[in-house]
């Protein structure tokens, strides 16, 4: 362990502030070290200690996802999809607003950890987890939403390449064959990058549980002791994963946009949609996060300690940046289809500006482009974990928007214009609540059975910082590991 | 010419020298706007009625549906003339490749867009992404609602069932499916000139919405045959495609203007 | 049925023999000895077979198309135009189509019923036996003048074989009506005819040969007369083939229907100018061709006339160039005739024809061949026939009336009453073969078969120059447990009056009036044995004779008479002109058929409901919006009805479709509430029907005015057609 003293950015200050800084280097998780057993044992705590408002949340969202979900889906599977708002022309409905909206939320777990793992961003230390879980509990909504909107899910085993006696495959030019590729790889990469920063901490919860807990945690845990050599191959597998998993990010939600891009529609046929639905996933991933972390630290024991403003503030900053390329998406996208002037995506323009759903295309423009752009630059609303949370909450009803003037709205507009008609949600509704209903009662459900700091990361990170004394200041310093 | 319009490479430049096998041609001048085809088309095909209210949400079941639109205002106002809206079986179909179970191929025998009822997840890309809107899905069980049964001796008896032709298909709800260009009459059609020895010849049989068409305005039959009077038609100066501009290559006709 | 055998059964008494199946067939309830199932229900050894065609009649409308029926062990799968058919050759309209929605509707009346109260559903099943003593009863213990029979327009061979009744017996004379027959005037053409050709009948119009047609309302591609023939002409008049170039089309009429949507000029001129508007174009064309204008043409002013019929002078006088320079007919018909000077329409457009020099040639207008059998032309009742009618049954005069082939409590204006007038009738015995309104308010329902399980002939009155009698014969074996009235007719009048009518059954009957034809020279087959005339009569669907049947003959004085000159009388206070028309999809009596209620109206696209059409600007000051659910008040009545806004109306007009609003006739024609509760669909513009007859005795049924009251509700119209993209609708910027 190699030490490369670093001086910390803000130097050049009066004494006072100088004083002042050196007081909030306090304020830093990296730089506010715990003893490793006092750490575990608040993040144990955090695990264990359960008020009865989680219980009563917890079965409210469970008589939801009875009803919403389950009961509603197989109302549906039997009913056929009558009982929902799709129709001639709009086909697809909001069962694949909830599939890409979804896919959107999940892409924000791979992004900060495997993203910043990569490029070392030290903020990500503690929500890395939290992100995570996001990405896998999401893919399961989004993987539930795509079976939902399917006519004949019964029967939905006949995408997969199963060898059977009529050689009966499935179709490779198809975007959904694609999509389903690359929506399978993506649950089972990030299922698995969960996983592997999940056992040294699944270890360190065995060790300090005792009952049912430690059989699970034993289980899961893998047998990791801890030792040099299980270190080493697990840190080896993490980077891998972390650097083979950001292509398949990317390309995942690529795929998603090619399902309209690939298209012959006017709207969606726009060779600008890849990035575009890569960027608005991680707008409303990065929106996620933010409520997420609000709320872990509103309601968990002991995560104002890892939850700090701090990382609010950086994911602020995050956010920021995200708006302005979602933003020049935005731009180049609809200016572009505006500027060719072709008849029909002409008239969809019209319907956007004009028609019953025009109050949705200027909502979206302003919760996804004007609020964020104008709010977080204020370092004051940044590090306001209520105020960061409910920008996120903003922009993801602006992507919620976004996806539902792509998927129905836009589909209201074809080249038949004998046939335009506009989409009303039925029972999609009522799905709607349930997949959110099943995302927060899986994410509630993990947060009493997994531990959602990752310890060990921040231990590390605490190990790799460390304030020293240059004279009579303290000038905070961070090692790398070789 | 044979092609193997699954094959890779094959979607573009090789399909647009195929020149297709069946055709039709619709003579918008004389169409009517009777819905006689629509009538025959649903009697022949088992096509399920959904009701008032699916019908009013845009859930019909028409495989072919008759568009008018109006051009000026009153006093000189003038309904466009009817365009009956069908599958085009296009020979280079949109609808095609976008499939993820290939229940909607194309076949090569007949130069049909195919579309496999019982091989149908209901995934409906094929509907947005055909460009003429002319499929329909089984949004529900229309044909089993207990509504149109009566009950007897305890059980129920739905007696239009009676009605449908045996050698279609009956659609149960989540499958896609549209204008098959009466394949079934086809197939008939080619058995008994094959059990002849002999080829089908022109006019021997025809589709249901032509054969009802009390304007004579639809004709169908063998494109690639230069004397069928449908490849006549197509050829005749009138003749339009629709949205050709997207190279759906269509094999449907319209004989506009006067 | 109690003999019912099995499938497997069947199968050893098939040898029988195919003779013996055919008479069964005949005989009616004796010959369901197979039970139907479904065919997904299919015992295993049945091999899949050869489809049988059987060709036979359409009876949806009067007109007497052939069809040929698809049937597939002994189910009927599909009708197809009997391309034999002189009439329609091989081609059908969606009624004819939907016809086996009828055969197999799930609310057919199945058994002989009796009701104890009329107007109640409740009813309790009867064997036939006592439903012939029924008959019998109404038969033998009433005055021969106290029993009336009501038929339809179709079964012709009914209306013949009461006809024989009535005059062997002394009951009253057959009545026959429809509403089709009211709002085609059929009286009025009739008269006009007879005015012109100096004989009563059917005008054909050849408009196949024509270079332009002058339609004054007529509906003639919609449900007028015999739309399929008409839209074959149509068909040919537009295609241009060698020397013939496309034929031109100019409609007059108020409200554009589905026939003048196709029109090249479509002449929306003031209800009730349409005989100044003839007149006017006969003069402007004798002085186009420099000839001395006719007498009849001479009392109107063109300038006159165009300001009457809100139409500008130019557009009339170009109109005339059209009629003067090409082959013209003029052709009346629809709402044009339904006004107080119907039959003044009626001449002044006939006698354009006379102007145009085209009657009894290539292209213009003929007399309908009188059908093989017919003597002279049988038209419908009128409403003034009807009338009288209701006014002896009011009076008490009739005390049984029988009842077939029509619906007359729904059909007739509300104004009629007819009702009522059933309430002073002992006995009222209907033969429907669904339970519709008239049904409804009847003592007994005794079900006829459906016509594709039933014998009879159809004499086909107009449409084609060849004299035709089409043929019809069951197709499948009965479903249930109907008979043919024919047989029952038979039976119960043997038993009542001895032999007045010496037949065995319907089959013996038929023969006895088809055999005649069998010495005729020039049919469209012979035959040297009365077996096999009658077995090639089934075959071809009908016998014809192959040459033209058309009369023209007429030394009329038309152009010389002193026209009527002046616009028609309106009933009734309010701002608008009121034009009831024929739905062009349900015709007057498809609404029980599920597909003819979901196939979109040719010209709004509305499906499974009545609407009421509007001058989009009429409503935009009236503040009416589309969907919203208006009050409609004639000097008769009143009905609810949602607003289509309707972009080729006059201001000054609404149209009404005819054909929904039944409170009976089973599920698809009506709607049920939550609870269950049968209620009406739709809205029936025969309400509204103020009786005032024109000079025919016909139905001014468009001869009215209306006013409209906004309710505040709405009824949203299930339409095929996108308002978005027809209309504009959320796009207004655009």
């Amino acid at each position: 362990m190699t030490a490369t003293a670093k001086p910390y950015s803000k130097s050049a200050k009066t004494h006072d502030a100088h004083h002042e800084d050196e007081h909030d280097m306090k304020q830093y998780l990296m730089y506010d070290p715990k003893p490793r057993g006092e750490m575990n044992r608040m993040v144990m705590e955090s695990m264990t200690t359960t008020s009865w408002k989680f219980w009563v949340v917890f079965a409210i969202l469970g008589v939801l996802v009875a009803t919403c979900f389950v009961y509603a889906w197989g109302y549906l599977i039997a009913e056929g999809l009558g009982v929902a708002g799709v129709n001639r022309p709009s086909y697809w409905g909001i069962f694949l607003v909830n599939t890409v909206f979804w896919i959107g939320i999940s892409h924000a777990g791979t992004f900060i950890s495997a993203i910043l793992r990569v490029f070392k961003a030290e903020f990500r230390r503690p929500f890395t987890r939290a992100a995570e879980l996001m990405t896998t509990f999401g893919l399961i909504q989004a993987g539930a939403s795509i079976f939902m909107h399917l006519g004949r899910v019964w029967l939905s085993y006949w995408l997969l390449p199963i060898p059977n006696q009529r050689m009966l495959w499935p179709n490779f030019h198809s975007p959904l064959m694609w999509d389903l590729l690359a929506i399978t790889t993506y649950i089972l990469s990030s299922t698995i990058y969960l996983f592997m920063p999940l056992i040294p901490d699944l270890a360190m919860a065995r060790d300090r549980s005792t009952g049912w807990r430690k059989t699970f945690f034993k289980i899961l845990a893998l047998g990791f002791r801890g030792t040099e050599g299980e270190w080493r191959h697990l840190t080896t597998a993490m980077n891998i994963f972390a650097f083979a998993i950001i292509p398949v990010m990317f390309s995942v939600h690529t795929i998603v946009s090619w399902d309209f891009a690939m298209a012959m529609r006017p709207g969606w046929s726009s060779s600008v949609f890849g990035p575009y639905f890569v960027l608005g996933a991680l707008h409303s991933g990065m929106g996620a996060v933010a409520i997420v972390l609000f709320i872990m630290r509103l309601t968990m024991k002991h995560m104002d300690y890892f939850i700090r403003k701090e990382h609010f503030d950086a994911l602020g900053k995050l956010m920021l940046i995200v708006t302005f390329a979602y933003t020049y998406f935005f731009f180049n996208d609809y200016i572009l289809q505006w500027y060719g002037g072709d008849k029909w995506t002409d008239a969809l323009l019209h319907w956007l500006e004009e028609g019953p759903m025009s109050w949705m295309f200027y909502q979206l423009i302003l919760f996804n482009l004007v609020i964020p752009a104008f709010t977080l630059w204020n370092k004051k609303i940044r590090q306001t974990p209520w105020l960061l949370a409910l920008i996120g909450f903003i922009i993801n009803i602006g992507m919620y928007w976004e996806r539902y003037l792509i998927v129905p709205v836009m589909l209201t507009i074809n080249r038949a214009p004998f046939t335009w008609k506009l989409y009303q949600p039925n029972i999609e509704i009522f799905l709607t609540i349930g997949t959110f209903a099943t995302f927060l009662f899986f994410y509630m459900l993990a947060s009493r059975l997994i531990p959602l700091i990752p310890v060990w990361e921040v231990e590390e990170g605490q190990m790799t910082h460390s304030l020293r004394k240059v004279g009579k200041a303290e000038l905070p310093t961070i090692s790398e590991f070789e | 010419m044979k092609i193997d319009l699954n094959l890779v490479g094959a979607k573009g430049a090789i399909a647009e020298a195929a020149e297709g096998k069946w055709g039709m041609t619709i003579d918008q001048d004389v169409c009517t706007g009777c819905q006689a085809c629509v009538a025959a088309c649903a009697m022949e095909n088992n096509l399920s009625f959904v009701g008032e209210e699916d019908a009013g949400y845009g859930r019909t079941q028409h495989w072919i549906r008759i568009e008018r639109f109006w051009e000026g205002e009153y006093p000189e106002i003038k309904a466009t003339p009817n365009q009956p809206m069908l599958c085009q079986q296009c020979g280079h179909a949109p609808c095609e490749p976008v499939c993820p179970v290939f229940a909607t191929p194309h076949s090569d025998a007949e130069q049909l867009n195919l579309q496999v009822y019982n091989r149908c997840v209901g995934t409906r890309y094929c509907a947005n992404n055909c460009p003429y809107q002319v499929r329909s899905f089984n949004w529900r069980d229309y044909h089993i609602d207990p509504f149109h049964a009566n009950m007897v001796d305890g059980k129920l008896v739905f007696a239009l069932h009676n009605q449908f032709n045996p050698d279609v298909t009956v659609r149960r709800r989540g499958v896609m499916e549209k204008c098959t260009f009466c394949i079934q009459r086809i197939h008939k059609a080619q058995d008994t000139a094959k059990a002849e020895g002999r080829d089908v010849f022109d006019g021997e049989f025809t589709t249901a919405c032509a054969q009802a068409c009390p304007a004579d305005a639809i004709t169908f039959g063998r494109v690639d045959h230069h004397e069928s009077l449908v490849s006549q038609l197509s050829h005749h100066e009138r003749g339009v495609k629709h949205l050709e501009e997207l190279n759906t290559l269509p094999r449907v006709t319209y004989l506009k203007g006067a | 049925m109690s003999e019912q055998v099995s499938r497997r059964d069947f199968l050893k008494l098939a040898g029988l023999g195919a003779a013996t199946t055919a008479v069964l067939t005949g005989c009616g309830p004796a010959s369901r000895y197979v039970t139907r199932e479904p065919y997904q229900q299919m015992p295993e050894y049945n091999l899949v077979g050869h489809s049988t065609y059987y060709a036979t009649t359409c009876r949806e409308c009067a007109a007497a198309c052939g069809i040929v029926v698809r049937t597939y062990q002994g189910r009927a799968i599909k009708v197809e135009g009997n391309a034999n058919h002189p009439l329609n050759l091989g081609k059908t309209c969606a009624r004819g189509q939907t016809s086996l929605q009828g055969l197999y509707n799930p609310d057919r009346v199945t058994d002989p019923i009796k009701r104890s109260v009329r107007g109640d559903v409740a009813s309790e099943t009867m064997n036939w036996d006592d439903a012939l003593q029924v008959v019998t009863d109404a038969l033998k213990n009433h005055k021969p003048s106290e029993i009336a029979f009501l038929l339809g327009t179709s079964a012709d061979h009914l209306f013949d074989l009461v006809t024989d009744l009535a005059n062997s017996t002394g009951v009253n004379a057959p009545v026959r009506f429809g509403a089709l027959s009211m709002f085609e005037a059929r009286a009025t053409l009739s008269k006009a005819a007879e005015n012109l050709f100096g004989q009563a009948g059917l005008p054909w119009f050849d408009i196949a040969n024509a270079q332009a047609v002058f339609s004054f309302g007529a509906n003639f591609l919609e449900t007028w007369i015999s739309p399929v023939s008409y839209t074959r002409g149509f068909s040919n008049l537009r295609k241009a083939e060698g020397l013939k170039p496309r034929g031109q089309f100019v409609q007059f009429e108020s409200r554009m229907s589905a026939t003048g949507a196709r029109a090249d000029e479509w002449v929306p001129l003031r209800p009730g100018t349409e005989a100044l508007v003839a007149l006017a174009i006969g003069k402007l064309v004798a002085e186009h061709h420099g000839m001395e204008v006719p007498k009849i043409f001479s009392g109107v002013d063109p300038a006159e006339v165009a300001e009457q019929a809100d139409i500008e002078l130019e557009a009339l006088e170009h109109i005339a160039k059209m009629f003067a320079e090409a082959k013209s007919i003029a052709v009346p018909g629809g709402a044009a005739l339904g006004q107080s000077n119907g039959l003044a329409v009626a001449e002044a457009v006939l006698a354009l024809n006379v102007l145009a020099d085209n009657i009894g040639k290539a292209g213009g207008v003929y007399l309908s061949p009188l059908a093989p059998t017919e003597t002279e032309y049988q038209r419908p009742a009128s409403i003034q026939e009807m009338k009288a009618l209701i006014e002896k049954m009011n009076a008490g005069e009739i005390k049984v009336l029988f009842v077939h082939g029509g619906n007359p409590v729904f059909e007739l204006p509300l104004a009629l009453n007819i009702r009522g007038a059933l309430g002073n009738v002992e006995q009222v015995i209907s033969f429907a073969t669904f339970p519709d309104e008239t049904a409804l308010e009847s003592d007994y329902v005794f079900p006829d078969h459906h016509f594709l399980e039933g014998w009879g002939y159809q004499r086909v009155a107009t449409g084609v120059n060849l004299p035709v009698l089409s043929g019809a014969q069951p197709v499948v074996s009965p479903l249930y447990n109907t008979r043919s009235t024919v047989d029952v007719l038979l039976t119960a009048s043997q038993a009542a009056f001895g032999n007045a009518l010496p037949f065995k059954d319907e089959v013996e009957f038929l023969h006895s009036k088809v055999i005649a034809l069998m010495g005729e020279a020039g049919g469209s087959f012979s035959a040297t044995d009365e077996e096999s005339f009658m077995a090639s009569f089934q075959q071809y669907g009908g016998w014809w004779k192959k040459s033209n049947g058309t009369t023209s003959a007429s030394d009329s004085n038309v152009l010389d008479k002193t026209a009527n000159a002046e616009v028609a009388e309106f009933a009734g206070e309010g701002e608008f002109f009121l034009v009831p028309f024929v739905s062009p999809t349900l015709g007057e009596a498809g609404a029980n058929k599920p597909w003819l209620q979901e196939l979109a109206d040719s010209t709004t696209t509305v499906m499974w409901n009545t609407w009421v059409e509007m001058n989009p600007e009429t409503a935009h000051h009236q503040g009416i919006h589309n969907d919203d659910l208006i009050k409609i008040i004639s000097e008769a009545g009143e009905i609810e009805v949602p607003v289509y806004l309707y972009p080729a109306i006059r201001p000054d007009t609404i149209a009404i479709p005819f054909g929904q609003g039944h409170i009976a006739y089973g599920r698809y024609a009506t709607t049920t509430d939550e609870n269950g509760n049968v209620l009406q669909r739709g809205a029936n513009p025969a309400d509204l029907l103020s009786i005032h007859f024109n000079e025919a005795g016909d139905l001014a049924f468009a001869g009215m005015k209306v006013r409209i009251e906004k309710t505040g509700r709405t009824k949203p119209l299930s339409r095929l057609e996108s308002r978005i993209g027809v209309y504009n609708e959320g796009m207004e910027g655009h």
